[in-house]
């Protein structure tokens, strides 16, 4: 049984009332999708915040998911746009802080490893939400561009676009800060 | 200045997305152009930084909080929807679920088969459990304690509606009849939840006045029966059989 399959007889007993289909769902996907949203947020709590909204959506919801189309890539579109709504609100209300994501290292600093990931955490969150979300999906949550195209109902070729465009952003960013 | 062409076939081949065809133009492409070498390996080293990013953990109690909150009643082993059984119009059902009924996460199944008397088609989805609505009155309960087979079975008693609650748990598949139109009742319809985490199995059918529930595992389940007719046997007696493997394990009646 691969892994749509497993999913797919899951949400068929989670429809029936299957407390335990429901426990393995939420086992199976409460880490990716923490992880997906908080690389889209940039903050622990925001991440864990979108994580429990998005499963009780996608559940409250459960009636309209198309089992044509893979669980993951459903949940998943539903974790990106819930992240992404809130980092808009946030943002509204609070500028984010170059210092808090990034540190003010200069081009010529070298990068300690313990920052490394702040300073790649810092570059995500420098990026546009368009171009953050793809290079999340590819780097952080191992989708093909036709995953991604899936999830975030663009056509591939936009995947890609965005895709390249946002790498060529963060290589410079990165560069220009002496990360690598 | 390396084309876009290029660009696209490098960035195609870090993700492991290139075809033979290209993978072979881009390796032509890589030999004679030293920028485009120098490119794929900073895009390279790029990729592989945040490939390599460790993955966060979730704190330690999230899947609790979202069970938590996903199973509201979680704690609960018994439901019932009589009190919203009581207010059912299948003419503003639609409207009802519309309104919220279905706006919190369910785990309840409402369903019928087609060949009910009772037009139902509002009751179909999946709505919350309703423990507080409760309006009916228990009129009577039997318990069953056999090698196997455990659990009660009550009456609730209603002004128009009569509803039946199961509560059993059994170690190989029983069968339940419940014979109802004698009683002058007709079927509304079945919701079920399943207790705890183990495996349960239950299938059912509605045919010649009585229903009959194919039942495994530990599961409670609410059988809805409606008032059809002025007057139905003494005391509205509703018979309950439960028996294993073709051989009644237990026989009863219960009065509303």
């Amino acid at each position: 049984m691969n892994s749509n399959d497993r999913d797919q007889a899951l949400i068929k007993r989670c429809k029936q009332g299957d407390r335990e289909a429901l426990e393995k769902l939420v086992g199976l996907y409460q880490k990716p999708v923490y992880n997906a949203a908080y690389r889209i947020l940039g903050n622990p709590d925001d991440a864990a915040d979108t994580t429990q909204v998005v499963f009780m959506k996608a559940f409250e919801h459960l009636d309209k998911y198309d089992p044509r189309y893979r669980f993951f890539s459903w949940i998943y579109r539903i974790a990106i746009n819930e992240a992404i709504n809130l980092f808009k609100r946030g943002k509204n209300q609070q500028p984010l802080d170059d210092s808090e994501v990034a540190g003010t290292r200069g081009p010529d600093a070298s990068v300690e490893a313990g920052d490394l990931s702040r300073e790649i955490q810092g570059g995500l969150m420098k990026l546009t939400e368009d171009y953050r979300t793809v290079v999340v999906l590819r780097h952080f949550s191992e989708c093909s561009y036709r995953q991604i195209s899936e999830i975030l109902e663009i056509p591939e070729k936009t995947v890609k676009s965005r895709l390249y465009s946002a790498r060529q952003i963060m290589k410079e960013m990165l560069q220009s800060r002496g990360v690598y | 200045m390396l084309d876009e062409h290029t660009l696209d076939l490098i960035n195609a081949d870090i993700d492991g997305e290139l075809t033979p065809e290209e993978s072979q133009e881009l390796d032509a492409t890589l030999e004679v152009s030293e920028e485009a070498r120098a490119m794929r390996s900073e895009l390279l080293r790029l990729s592989n930084l945040l490939d390599n990013q460790p993955a966060m953990q979730p704190p330690s109690d999230l899947s609790t909080k979202i069970m938590q909150q996903l199973l509201p009643q979680a704690s609960k082993t018994r439901f019932s929807l009589a009190g919203w059984f009581s207010s059912f119009q299948p003419a503003t059902a639609g409207v009802a679920f519309a309104a919220g009924l279905l706006a919190t996460i369910s785990f309840y199944e409402l369903s019928q088969p087609g060949n009910t008397g009772l037009d139902t088609a509002g009751m179909v989805g999946t709505m919350v459990a309703n423990p507080e609505g409760l309006s009916g009155e228990q009129t009577d309960i039997f318990s069953i304690a056999e090698k196997g087979v455990t659990g009660t079975v009550s009456l609730q008693t209603g002004n128009d509606y009569f509803t039946l609650e199961f509560d059993l748990d059994s170690d190989d598949p029983i069968e339940i009849e419940v014979d109802f139109a004698e009683a002058g009742l007709g079927f509304g319809g079945i919701a079920h939840a399943v207790i705890g985490t183990e495996e349960t199995d239950q299938s059912y059918e509605v045919a010649g006045g009585a229903l009959r529930v194919v039942n495994q595992g530990r599961q409670a389940f609410t059988v809805f029966l409606r008032r059809v007719a002025e007057n139905g046997n003494a005391g509205r007696e509703i018979n309950v059989v439960v028996s294993s493997g073709g051989a009644p394990v237990v026989t009863g009646a219960l009065r509303g």
